[in-house]
């Protein structure tokens, strides 16, 4: 089992390799610790930004807090000893609202993909009695993810193209044994967004694709 | 191209070193699964395996999971001996498949049990000894396992707790244990205003029991065994918090399996199913162990079962505490007794 824990750990290191970065959207990339009360695992994944509407209080010329909607990816897993190791990828629609001050809240929906490992050694016996072991045992699940969370926006007052979160989701894994298994989880991270820092080294406005 | 072939030829070479471990040892703590028709079913032994004598507990339900059957009592107690085994049977606990709810029948869960204990012997040796603890709906499973021809003979002894070998037959000695106490308390003018909608329902409904009924007798054989003083109350919150990070329960898979299995059509299966008439077959050594307070499995029940075997050996011991969870409530009677047997028949 800690090869195949190796190897998830590779794998999502290697989601976030990128040979050029210049590109038609302006990704973020994300890194988390996840976590369901005491069992860890990891999740990384990049941001597409569709939409970024500014918001204004009436009377006041200034922006209060602008609103933005993303498609995200996400490889995560996380390891429950005895259990299983999940391995599994989520797509999303995320409705971020991010005020002025830097302080961030969101909503996460989205389905997913996940394929679990089993925490033991698994044996299958035929009906002459015969025992072989199983390599990579596990199951396939379809999934549907939901969240929400709150962060901190750095690049706001900062030179720091970095915001923080901490998010709780409800993962959801069905057919699981002709039922749901549902399973929350604790999600705290960092983004990183490198044209708002390319954006604050020239000075020049903040600007995202399909601005309004 | 050529790098990805590479790579995945490495990782394939990577997974496919694997090698095994299994403990041998008196402090063993090891879990693995065994596959059948869609269920790996998980299975944990816990304590000295190097004593080659294994205790298998087959949790009640259906539904329930194994994680509450290991205590840190039964772990000093037995597990310093003997190699504890707690099966998690399919739609159950941490067990883990698809859509899998078509074979939830009482006949594949028996197989299932025969090939956990290959699976045992191919781990720790085919010398192994082996005792099966059937526990409320465990004990049915046990029944039906013991008598299936050929199969008693994979085991040195079983150990009745509070198990049922017979659900009709258990749903008219709950309603008569029910009503008979219930009267008496009342008379007694002892809690009458919660014996009373018990013993109204039991008037009221007086056999050939549907599922709905049958459930509703044990909802309230449950709620019976906590108005009774002498009997030592377990709170399962306080087990559950107690266990539930130490042992790494999947607390939301325990919950998801046990309302699916709670709800399954498996249980109009189970209401009509008994073994009474089969038990003379059994032969291997039995130890019957029941709580004196059990209106789930009355005290009856285990009478019948005792009363039926045909094994020389067999021992009956009540606790004076316990409802039906004799396990919990009055785990060094447990504990003693099932040592004592064990160091006997191994």
């Amino acid at each position: 089992m800690l090869k195949i824990r190796i190897s998830i750990l590779a794998l999502l290191c290697s989601v976030l390799c990128q040979a050029q970065i210049d590109s038609a959207f302006h990704f973020t990339y994300k890194f988390s610790y996840v976590s369901s009360i005491i069992y860890p695992g990891l999740s990384t994944g990049a941001e597409i930004p569709l939409l970024h509407i500014n918001k204004e209080l009436l009377k006041k010329s200034k922006p209060w807090y602008f609103k933005e909607r993303f498609i995200t990816g996400n490889l995560n897993w996380y390891h429950h000893p005895g259990f299983h190791d999940n391995l599994y990828i989520t797509a999303e629609w995320v409705l971020r609202r991010t005020r002025y001050r830097g302080f961030i809240s969101e909503f996460s929906l989205g389905p997913g993909f996940s394929r679990t490992f089993l925490g033991g050694t698994t044996y299958k016996v035929n009906d002459n009695g015969d025992v072989s072991v199983i390599k990579l045992a596990g199951y396939n699940y379809a999934m549907i993810t939901i969240g929400g969370g709150v962060g901190y926006d750095f690049s706001m007052h900062k030179n720091l193209p970095f915001s923080s979160f901490a998010k709780m989701n409800l993962i959801t894994m069905f057919p699981y044994n002709s039922t749901i298994y549902f399973r929350p989880v604790l999600e705290l991270g960092l983004r990183y967004s490198p044209y708002k820092s390319r954006h604050r080294t020239v000075k020049g406005p903040l600007t995202t694709l399909n601005q309004k | 191209m050529k790098r990805t072939y590479i790579f995945c030829f490495l990782f394939l070479l990577f997974i496919g070193c694997q090698k095994e471990s299994i403990l041998i040892s008196t402090k063993a703590s090891e879990v693995f699964y065994v596959e059948n028709l869609g269920a790996s079913m998980r299975v944990f032994v816990e304590g000295n395996t190097a004593s080659h004598i294994f205790i298998l507990i087959i949790h009640g339900g259906p539904g329930v999971s194994s994680y509450f059957y290991d205590t840190k009592y039964i772990s000093t107690h037995l597990g310093d001996k003997y190699a504890m085994v707690y099966w998690d049977q399919r739609n159950a606990g941490a067990s883990q498949g698809t859509s899998n709810g078509k074979d939830l029948h009482l006949g594949i869960m028996v197989e299932d049990l025969k090939k956990v204990i290959e699976v045992l012997k191919f781990r720790y040796g085919q010398d192994i000894s082996l005792f099966l603890v059937g526990h409320s709906f465990g004990g049915l499973i046990a029944a039906d396992f013991v008598t299936t021809p050929g199969y008693q003979q994979m085991i040195k002894g079983l150990i009745n707790v509070d198990g049922s070998h017979n659900y009709p037959l258990n749903d008219t000695l709950t309603r008569q244990m029910l009503l008979s106490y219930g009267q008496r308390e009342i008379s007694l003018n002892r809690k009458e205003s919660k014996w009373k909608p018990i013993v109204d329902y039991c008037l009221a409904h007086s056999g050939n029991f549907s599922e709905d009924e049958s459930m509703q007798l044990e909802k309230y054989a449950g709620d019976a065994e906590n108005l009774v003083d002498s009997v030592k109350k377990v709170n399962i919150t306080n087990f559950i918090l107690r266990y539930a990070i130490k042992d790494a329960y999947p607390l939301t898979a325990i919950l998801s399996n046990l309302l699916y299995s709670e709800d399954s059509n498996f249980n109009k299966e189970l209401a009509v199913t008994q073994f009474s008439s089969s038990l003379n077959t059994v032969t291997v050594p039995v130890l019957v162990l029941w709580g004196k307070y059990d209106f789930v499995c009355p005290l009856l029940l285990g009478e019948d079962f005792y009363n039926r075997i045909h094994s020389t050996n067999k021992r009956f011991a009540i606790s004076p505490v316990s409802g039906h969870n004799m396990i919990l409530q009055d785990n060094k009677l447990f504990c003693d007794e099932i040592s004592a047997f064990v160091s006997q028949f191994k």
